[in-house]
């Protein structure tokens, strides 16, 4: 196959890693990753996102001899960030943990440490969650007690600075939230600098009984950089699981939310909003296992598309038998602005029990022409008319973000990447 | 015509009916209040034969014979009319042919010929007419988008093309306008007769302004607590439910 | 509720209707496939040599092919070299030249279907193709369809008196290479029906055919080509039965439609193969490529379908919306039973401008069977003004049977509308109770909702074949409510 990665260059990268506690992991993992090989365009999984072009990079990279960035990188986006949201930030950068951030959030409170200094197990899983822990330096472990007091959301920057050739970098985050405890997240990518960069991100999430998450991720890659990224999440037994996501930036953008309903009870409500520019992919995968009933699951994802753009939008909600008393709903709107633009949208239902109420809608379009003509008449210019109502368009997403003190700062940024996107729209 | 007697009934754990005696005969009209939760919609319910309940003890028996033996379809064809208090939506069934299928299958059930639709259809006309309803609904889906008036008064119009001999109506006021009220009310005044007996299940006594009833009874937690003449109802609306609490308690 | 749920499951199965099978000599070739067997099938149906090279081509083309995998249907696979290819009653060799002439017990046959030929299908006025195991035995109507010029035949007639519309045609929709099934029906398809429709001919009467599977360890393999010309419109059913078989038996056929500008196509399918027993035993592996060409501009093609039968079923009936302003449609019922697995949907390709396609399914799954719904909307660059409407509900009766929706959108045209909706839920308790304190009994019950559900389809098909369409559906469900 043309664009397989390079298994023996890999082989060797891993046996350069430091002798220490994720050291057989990395090796299950590779192994793992040998056995199923990286997914292509023939999976189905896989089939309006091809991998060549991060596969090639990270080919590239590894015979280039698979350095690792230094972690000293860019502290003006850093601080950019973390002033921008107030929380408690750990910082993994170019792939290392942030030992300062680690200490900071342990005198506020919250029970942190390295991976390695835990005692993790992993589930090989999906070839690139196995990439992820093969060339993994180390990750982060959360543990959130049950009468833990957190009085600001936990924040999580992913931060890349590509300055090398070609950069590749994995990391990871595990997150247990104890019974009857409840936390908010922030997760943030961001990257910086003109290199080629790859970014293979993993957070694992996991809802005791009756844990409550409030969980917000924001995407805002550099243009030219790429990234897979995979949030696994369990819930327990009326848990409940509030989550919106946000993808502006970056070049190739691959996430896969997962979501399994192991408590009755349960519920989990998870929105997305994708803008698109020229030359962007943008693709979101969602997976709800209702593994149990009763459970309430509602999904909404809305994107925007201009220029040279293809997002897709593939949701899957699967009721397996015996998950009576299920009620799970997907929506998907997109807006396409351009001539060039391409939405892929595939909402499936797989329905293995019969006491469900299972729904989805899609909507394709562009703007209304009623709209944007009645808006002239009454004085605003064609360009204005659009602004307006592609914010109003993505405001329905930015309201349902479950940190409301985050939601008039996304809508700014909302607002500024979208005045670019429609900048060339005629 | 009906009689129940000590009836216990449970969902699950949880007991709703905690040994209700009543007694109908042909001819009369019943007024069941009581406040939310009594346990008046499950008593409609059991009597239709809902199977989501448990009878754990006590009699029902209709004509003579054990009620609680007989199969829902069994009772309908029987002559028991349970009108809903949230009739469902069946989209794509065309109400004349559920009317239709219901009115011949109790026809069978009697021995008599079923009818045909040239007939239905007159028939049908000419109760719609009685009750003022336009007759484009008959060909509507059964409930269809309909409003929550349109609904009750579909109810209605069941009622009066199925001619039960037992009716019984569970919160066939709630939801509607003083109008429409007025003209379900009349409606089901005109189908009382000497062999019918209606049971109105009701939270408020608005109702019975328009329909007088013979005994008011009024179920609270699961028991009858205290049956009386339509003075009864007014005293209600007066007093309301706390009253006959505390009176019961004291 | 969950007493009334249990009963809903419990309900039983009555027999399939159709499942005798007809004594009849038959001139069966052995199994087995391979270039030999294909020069025989083409020399019994007296074809010209093009034609033969094109089933050569074909079977070249399929012997690199794949068995596709992807489908949410799970059986036993094929053993390809263990079917005949071709079965033909013996009675006549020649083939019958009218209805006198046909096997009595053929006939006979047929009226236990209900197929309204002879004399009821004068008074139906429907023209009758009627297709048993593989060659076509009477086609009814012939005269009054030729004095409005239509062309309505056997395939293998049509190959020999209409060589020009064969070799314009054939494969312009399904290319030979299309699938795995359409390369093997392409190598070995016995017969089928033909229609051509000339320019501005609104053709005078419904047009149908009759396939009956007779022969055991044979593999059906019809062809049927629709080409409507200019300004002219067609409307045609198709019905579909099998006898009952503890085996599985192989029904891969092909069907191409072409609509020229302004030409309408309307095409209706009831079918009824067998579906195998109450354990899942025999039945007929259902894998058809059924797709229509909306070549010209303001053209239209409507699939409308009730899939009752088969064990397993595959199939696509689509729209290539080519000419502008072109309209595709599909309407659709599939009811699983017992075992049974459907995999069924639709493709709308938008190349057209203006083009509009609506798609309404409605899946009915019961016992242990499995039902999807698979469907792909693609707008191309080119299409401006496309507008889809997608509709797919299902309905689920019993906890172990499954409903699946696959919908796949790809849309590069900004000027698309696309709206897609899609429901699942069971037969409710409270519209269960609400009939039966009506005095309706739990089952009729059933059967009046299901119906209710599938209004929307029903409404699409003829008259005639709407009132088939009910009963089957009824007959497909028992057992499955109780």
């Amino acid at each position: 196959m043309k664009s397989a990665l390079k298994i023996d260059a890999l082989r060797e990268a891993v046996a350069r890693m430091p002798n220490d506690r994720l050291s057989d992991a990395r090796l299950a993992a590779l192994q793992h990753l040998d056995d199923q090989g990286t997914p292509t365009t023939r999976h189905e999984d896989w089939k309006y996102t091809n991998l060549a072009s991060v596969i090639d990079l990270s080919n590239q990279w590894l015979a280039d001899g698979a350095e690792s960035a230094p972690p000293g990188s860019d502290s003006a986006t850093i601080d950019a960030v973390t002033s921008r949201f107030d929380a408690n930030w750990l910082i993994i950068a170019n792939g290392k943990v942030d030992l300062d951030s680690i200490a900071l959030a342990q005198e506020a409170g919250i029970g942190v440490a390295l991976l390695s200094d835990s005692i993790a197990t992993f589930d090989f899983d999906a070839p690139l969650a196995d990439l992820n822990i093969a060339l993994l330096h180390d990750g982060l472990c959360l543990r959130i007690e049950a009468e833990s007091e957190l009085s600001k959301p936990i924040g999580i920057l992913f931060i890349d600075n590509a300055t090398a050739a070609v950069g590749v970098t994995q990391a990871r985050v595990e997150i247990e939230l104890a019974a009857h405890s409840e936390a908010s997240f922030i997760e943030y990518h961001a990257s910086s600098g003109t290199a080629s960069h790859y970014a293979n991100t993993v957070v694992n999430l996991d809802l005791g009984d009756n844990a409550r998450v409030s969980y917000v991720r924001i995407q805002d890659r550099h243009h030219a950089h790429s990234q897979t990224n995979r949030l696994g999440v369990h819930l327990g037994r009326d848990s409940r699981f509030s989550h919106c996501a946000f993808d502006l930036g970056g070049k190739l953008i691959r996430n896969d939310l997962n979501i399994q309903v192991t408590g009755p009870g349960a519920s989990a409500s998870f929105h997305g909003l994708y803008l698109a520019g020229d030359g962007q992919h943008i693709d979101n995968h969602t997976r709800i296992d209702h593994r149990v009933g009763p459970a309430r699951s509602r999904q909404e994802y809305r994107g925007i598309l201009s220029e040279y753009s293809r997002c897709v939008w593939n949701g899957k909600v699967i009721v397996h038998a015996g998950a009576d008393g299920t009620d799970a709903e997907q929506t998907n709107h997109n807006l396409l602005l351009s001539e060039n633009a391409e939405i892929d949208a595939k909402p499936e239902l797989e329905i293995y029990a019969d006491d469900v109420k299972c729904a989805h809608g899609t909507t394709i379009g562009t703007l209304d022409e009623a709209a944007l003509f009645y808006l002239r008449t009454r004085g605003l210019d064609a360009q204005e008319g659009r602004q307006l109502l592609t914010r109003a368009f993505a405001q329905i997403i930015v309201n349902m973000t479950p940190i409301t003190a985050m939601q008039e700062t996304i809508s700014g940024i909302v607002a500024d990447r979208l005045a670019n996107l429609i900048d060339g729209v005629e | 015509m009906l009689e129940i007697k000590n009836l216990k009934v449970r969902i699950g754990d949880v007991e709703i009916l905690r040994g209700v005696n009543l007694t109908v005969n042909a001819g009369e009209v019943h007024a069941i209040m009581g406040p939310n939760g009594s346990g008046k919609s499950t008593l409609a319910l059991v009597i239709a034969g809902h199977d989501g309940y448990e009878v754990t003890a006590g009699t029902v028996t209709y004509q003579g014979r054990n009620l609680l033996d007989l199969e829902p379809e069994e009772r309908a064809r029987e002559g028991i009319f349970l009108g809903f208090q949230y009739p469902v939506e069946i989209p794509g069934v065309n109400n004349a042919y559920l009317l239709k299928a219901a009115l011949n299958a109790r026809r069978r059930h009697q021995g008599l010929d079923e009818i045909d639709a040239f007939e239905f259809l007159k028939l049908a006309k000419e109760k719609m007419a009685l009750l003022g309803m336009d007759p484009k609904f008959l060909n509507r889906g059964v409930n269809e988008g309909f409003s929550g008036g349109e609904k009750k008064r579909n109810e209605i119009l069941q009622l009066a093309i199925l001619e039960p001999k037992l009716a019984i109506l569970d919160e066939t006021d709630s939801g509607l306008d003083i109008d429409a009220l007025r003209s379900v009310a009349e409606g089901i005044n005109s189908l009382r007769s000497p062999d019918r007996a209606i049971i109105l299940v009701t939270h408020y006594q608005r109702m019975l302004d328009y329909i007088e009833p013979d005994q008011v009874h009024v179920l609270s937690e699961g028991r009858i607590v205290r049956s009386g003449d339509k003075s009864l109802a007014l005293q209600l609306e007066e007093k309301g439910y706390d009253w006959l609490r505390e009176a019961a308690t004291a | 509720m969950s007493t009334s749920s249990e009963k809903l499951e419990s309900l039983v199965n009555r027999r399939y209707e159709h499942g005798f099978v007809t004594d009849i000599e038959t001139d069966t070739m052995p199994p087995g496939l391979n270039k030999d067997v294909i020069r025989a099938i083409s020399a019994r149906k007296k074809e010209p040599e093009f034609m033969l090279k094109w089933r050569l081509r074909a079977y070249r083309y399929w012997l690199t092919m794949q068995e596709p995998t992807w489908s949410h249907v799970r059986y036993t696979p094929v053993d390809y070299d263990s079917i005949s290819y071709y079965a033909a009653p013996k009675s006549d060799k020649d083939g019958p030249k009218s209805l006198d002439e046909v096997d009595p017990k053929l006939l006979e046959t047929y009226e236990k279907l209900g197929i309204p030929l002879h004399e009821r299908a004068r008074l139906a006025g429907v023209a009758v193709d009627a297709v048993f195991d593989s060659v076509s035995v009477a086609t009814t109507f012939k005269e009054k369809l030729s004095e409005a010029g239509v062309i309505f035949c056997p395939f293998s007639e049509a190959v020999r008196d209409h060589p020009e519309l064969i070799r314009k045609y054939l494969g312009s929709v399904v290319p030979q290479r299309d699938n795995f099934f359409a390369a093997l029906n392409s190598a070995v398809f016995s017969d089928g029906s033909f229609v051509y429709i000339p320019k501005g001919v609104r053709c005078p009467m419904e047009l149908s055919t009759y396939f009956r599977i007779n022969a055991a360890n044979t593999g059906q393999f019809e062809r049927t080509l629709i080409i409507a010309d200019e300004g002219s419109y067609v409307s045609y059913l198709e019905g579909c039965t099998a006898p009952m078989r503890d085996e599985n038996q192989l029904h891969a056929a092909v069907v191409e439609l072409i609509a020229l500008k302004d030409a309408q196509i309307k095409y209706s399918t009831v079918q009824n193969w067998y579906p195998g027993d109450e354990n899942g035993k025999g039945g007929i592996y259902n894998f058809v490529t059924k797709r229509g060409d909306c070549r010209g501009a303001n053209s239209k093609i409507s699939w409308t379908q009730v899939e009752t039968g088969s064990a397993i079923t595959w199939k696509y009936p689509s729209c290539i919306l080519r000419g502008d302003n072109s309209v595709g449609e599909f309407y659709s019922v599939a009811v699983v039973n017992n075992y049974q697995q459907a995999d069924t949907g639709t493709k709308m390709i938008h190349i057209g401008r203006n083009t509009r396609s609506t798609i309404v399914s409605k899946g009915i799954s019961a016992g242990h069977a499995q039902n999807t719904y698979r469907g792909l909307v693609r707008v191309m660059p080119q299409a401006t003004g496309a507008r889809n409407h997608t509709q797919c509900d299902s309905l689920l009766i019993g906890k172990d049977c499954g409903a699946h929706t696959f919908p796949y959108m790809e849309i590069r045209n900004p000027s698309a509308k696309i709206e897609h909706e899609a429901t699942t839920s069971k037969i409710s308790a409270d519209q269960l109770f609400y009939c039966r304190q009506r005095g309706i009994s739990e089952e009729d019950a059933v059967n009046m909702i299901v119906n209710g559900f599938c209004k929307e389809v029903f409404k699409e098909l003829p008259m005639e074949f709407a009132v088939e369409a009910q009963a089957l559906l009824n007959v497909s469900l028992e057992g499955a409510v109780g």
